[in-house]
C-alpha cells in the first residue's frame, strides 16, 4: 500500500514515460543492453494499441522474449499506471514471482501527453523521457514528469543539428524547471551519455537494496505559482519556499 | 461480519467503475466483436446478447457461489461448473485476471471477512465478487444485478472508445437494458446448486473472444 516502506528484498521497479516517439522502448532496449549481463531483468510494456512495444523489444534480443509482457489499457495509458494500477501491478508481481529472484522490472508506459506520471504505488523511480525533435520548447512547457521525475532524458541529441535545436539549452531550461534533479542528454552512440543513464540506473538499484529509496510523486500537474503568491499543485516543500524566495512565475502553461 | 452501512450502498461502491479493478482494460468482448462487424447500431444486441448467455452463467454462478459461501461449503464445485460452462479458455483466463484484480481491491476493503479469506488466487470473478456481496451483506439478487450491470456498463463504456458516439445515447442503451437484467437476477437469484447453473454459453462471442486472445492489435485485453 502507498505508505509502506519499499520492501528492499523484491526487485526494483523502475518506471518509463513520456510522450509518444520520444524513445521509450529505446532506452528500455538500451538498458536491458548494458545491464542485462549482470542483472536479471524483465519489462512489462503499456502499449496504447498493439503490442508493438513488447515485440519490438523481443525482437531487439535484448532479454529472453518469456520476461517481456504486454498489458494492454484500454486506450487508457494514463489510468493504467497513475489511477488504477491494478493491470500493471499484477503483471510486475507476476514477473517477480515467476523469475524470482528479480534485480529490476522497468514498466513502460503507453505513449501519453506531458502530463503522465506513475503512481510510487506501482514504481519505485520513474525516467521521463522527451527528445530533441519533439521540439526545443518542450522542456520550458514543464509538466509532472519533467519537473519532477527521478531523471528526465533528453533524448536523440544527435538529431540536434537536422531539427535545429540546441541541445544545451534545452537540458538547461530543464535543469532549471527541476530544482537540482538529474537530467541526461542521451543518444545510443554517446557512450558517455550511456554510462550516465546506467549509472543512475544502477545507483536508484543500490538505494533500494539498501532500503534508502523513498519513492515519489511527481504530482498530477507541475507545481507553478502566481504572482500574487499563490502556489498550485504538488509542491514539495522545498519549491514552495524557492518560489516563495525567488517569486518566480513558474508554468502557466501546464494545464495545457 | 457487521454491516454498519446499507447493503444499497455498498452495492454502489461494488458497482462503480472507479473501483481499481483495472475494468478499463476490459471491454466485455465488444472489441472483436467489432473488429468482426458487428456495427454500432448493433451494440444493443450484443449487449441483450450477452445477458441472455456468457452474463447469465456468470450471474448464475455468483449466485449459487454466495449460497455457499453462507452455507459453510466447498467453492470448488462452484468453480468447476463454472468454467465447465464457460468453454472459451480465453474467457475462462479473463475470468481469472479480473477476479484476481478483484481480489486484490476486495481484500483491502475486508481483509478479516471469512467469504474473502477462503478464496483461492485463482478464483474467478464470480466467486471473487460472490465473496464481496457476502462480506457487504447483499441479497443474492442484488449479486445477480452486480453482475449484469457491469457488464452493460463494460460493454457500454468500451463501445464509447470502439465506436464514435454519442455517450448520452449509451447511456439509453444503458438503461434500455435495466429490465433484461432484472429478469436475469430474479431467475438465477433462487440457485444454489453448482448443477444448477445455466448452461447457456454463446459460440460466436466464445469464438471472437479466442480469436482476440491471439489478436496482436488491440485496445482491450478483452
Amino acid at each position: 500500500m502507498p505508505d509502506m516502506p519499499t520492501p528492499a528484498d523484491r526487485a526494483l521497479r523502475v518506471g518509463v514515460c513520456g510522450p509518444v516517439g520520444t524513445g521509450k522502448s529505446s532506452l528500455i532496449a538500451l538498458l536491458c543492453s548494458q545491464l542485462a549481463g549482470s542483472l536479471d531483468l524483465a519489462v512489462v510494456t503499456n502499449d496504447i494499441y498493439t503490442d508493438e512495444d513488447a515485440r519490438f523489444l523481443r525482437s531487439a534480443g535484448v532479454l529472453d522474449p518469456e520476461r517481456i509482457r504486454a498489458v494492454e489499457t484500454g486506450a487508457c495509458p494514463h489510468t493504467a499506471i497513475r489511477d488504477d494500477i491494478t493491470a500493471n501491478l499484477l503483471a510486475v508481481e507476476q514477473m517477480e514471482e515467476d523469475f524470482a529472484p528479480l534485480d529490476i522490472v522497468i514498466v513502460e508506459s503507453g505513449g501519453d501527453n506531458l502530463t503522465a506520471t506513475f503512481s510510487p504505488a506501482l514504481v519505485d523511480t520513474q525516467v521521463f523521457i522527451i527528445d530533441v525533435a519533439g521540439g526545443g520548447d518542450v522542456a520550458r512547457k514543464g509538466g509532472p514528469g519533467i519537473t519532477r521525475a527521478d531523471l528526465l532524458v533528453v533524448n536523440k541529441t544527435d538529431l540536434a543539428p537536422y531539427v535545429g535545436v540546441d541541445p544545451l539549452e534545452m537540458v538547461a531550461d530543464a535543469a532549471a524547471v527541476r530544482n537540482g534533479r538529474p537530467v541526461i542528454a542521451l543518444s545510443r552512440g554517446d557512450h558517455a551519455s550511456v554510462t550516465a543513464l546506467t549509472d543512475w540506473l544502477l545507483t536508484q538499484f543500490a538505494e533500494h537494496r539498501a532500503g534508502h529509496l523513498v519513492p515519489t510523486d511527481p504530482g498530477p500537474m507541475a507545481p507553478h505559482a502566481h504572482t500574487d503568491g499563490t502556489v498550485h499543485g504538488n509542491v514539495h516543500p522545498q519549491d514552495a519556499e524557492r518560489v516563495r524566495r525567488d517569486g518566480d512565475d513558474v508554468r502557466h502553461d501546464a494545464h495545457a | 461480519m457487521p454491516v454498519t452501512v446499507t447493503p444499497e450502498l455498498l452495492l454502489m461502491l461494488l458497482a462503480d467503475a472507479r473501483l481499481p479493478t483495472s475494468g478499463h482494460t476490459q471491454s466485455a468482448g465488444l472489441e472483436p466483436a467489432v473488429a468482426h462487424g458487428v456495427p454500432s447500431a448493433e451494440v444493443p444486441d450484443y449487449i441483450d446478447l450477452r445477458l441472455r448467455t456468457v452474463t447469465r452463467v456468470e450471474a448464475a454462478a455468483a449466485v449459487v457461489a454466495l449460497h455457499h459461501l453462507r452455507q459453510g461449503l466447498s467453492l470448488a464445485q462452484v468453480e468447476t461448473a463454472w468454467a465447465a460452462r464457460t468453454p472459451s479458455a480465453a474467457m475462462r483466463a479473463t475470468s481469472r485476471a479480473m477476479g484476481r484484480a478483484t481480489q486484490r481491491v476486495v481484500r483491502r476493503l475486508w481483509p478479516n471477512d471469512p467469504s474473502v479469506r477462503v478464496l483461492g488466487p485463482g478464483a474467478s470473478r464470480a466467486i471473487v465478487l460472490a465473496a464481496a456481496a457476502d462480506a457487504c451483506g447483499l441479497a443474492p439478487v442484488a449479486l445477480a444485478r452486480l453482475v449484469g450491470y457491469d457488464d452493460v456498463q463494460c460493454v457500454a463504456s468500451a463501445a464509447l472508445k470502439l465506436l464514435p458516439l454519442d455517450p448520452a445515447d449509451v447511456s439509453a442503451w444503458v438503461l434500455d437494458a435495466l429490465p433484461a437484467v432484472d429478469r436475469l437476477a430474479v431467475e438465477v437469484a433462487p440457485l444454489t446448486v453448482p448443477g444448477s447453473i445455466p448452461a447457456s454459453g454463446a459460440p460466436q462471442i466464445e469464438a471472437w473472444a479466442e480469436a482476440h486472445a491471439v489478436a496482436t492489435r488491440r485496445l482491450f485485453s478483452a
